[in-house]
């Protein structure tokens, strides 16, 4: 699965089209997961599938969005310590761990004029978390087993 | 001794038929399940949560521990690919020099 698929179609559907939509569809999914059937781990495998479709199509030497290995890895640990940082943020202000009382949500509706509780904004932390821990984890997999680049 | 573990398999199908006629219906409001758990998630979901998705509610609010370790799975997998996958490259680079 390293060579570039020779079709112009392809291509142009792939970069102009599918990939584009498929990363704006993943983001809604992660943005609205508590308002409509969605969340972290369905927005991480969405994105993933749209970087793996790059790497189908265009081959993996010419792929635009190749990411080093290094960097996934480091993506996928940024993901879990933000899912911790959603936890230990309570733990800080005096309450549980992972309890979403007392996250500070006013700055927040007065930035984005929305009416969000402070439990919707922890569950939209830890989602982006579980989001980037997904996402780099199907991504690095993929890289591993059919990548042709030594990093 | 294949005939005894199919003689020991149709038994353990009986008693799990026999046993599954006891279970209440799906969607039974009465069944116990339905009785304590349900109802609280729902009515906390309404008052404190105050999202509209009650999957995400209980995904990453009431179980969120859970999503931890989830998440704690899925990056420990990636971890153990790269460290199976990385060495059987460096093991073939010194096999085949040449590559």
């Amino acid at each position: 699965m390293n060579d570039r698929y020779d079709s112009v179609i392809l291509h142009f559907i792939a970069r102009v089209f599918l990939v584009p939509l498929i990363l704006v569809f993943g983001v809604y999914v992660l943005l609205h997961g508590e308002l409509s059937p969605g969340g972290g781990f369905q927005a991480g495998a969405i994105v993933a599938a749209a970087l793996l479709l790059v790497r189908l199509a265009l081959g993996n030497r010419q792929a635009a969005l190749r990411i080093p290995q290094g960097l996934l890895i480091w993506l996928a640990c940024i993901g879990l310590g933000i899912y911790m940082f959603g936890g230990i943020l309570p733990l800080i202000l005096g309450y549980n761990f992972l309890d979403y009382a007392p996250i500070p949500v006013d700055w927040y509706n007065q930035f984005a004029g929305e009416a969000r509780t402070a439990r919707s904004m922890g569950i939209l932390i830890i989602e982006i978390g579980v989001f980037f821990g997904v996402a780099a984890v199907l991504v690095l997999i993929y890289d591993l087993v059919a990548g042709s680049s030594r990093q | 001794m294949k005939v005894l573990m199919f003689e020991f398999l149709a038994v353990l199908i009986a008693l799990l038929i026999w046993a599954s006629a006891d279970l209440p219906d799906r969607a039974d409001p009465e069944a116990p399940a339905n009785q304590h758990l349900s109802p609280d998630l729902t009515r906390l979901t309404e008052s404190d949560v105050v999202i509209p998705n009650l999957v995400s509610a209980i995904l990453a609010d009431f179980r969120s521990y859970d999503t931890l370790g989830e998440t704690f799975v899925i990056f420990t997998a990636g971890l153990a690919v790269v460290l199976v996958l990385q060495r059987s490259r460096r093991v073939r680079e010194e096999e085949n020099p040449d590559e």
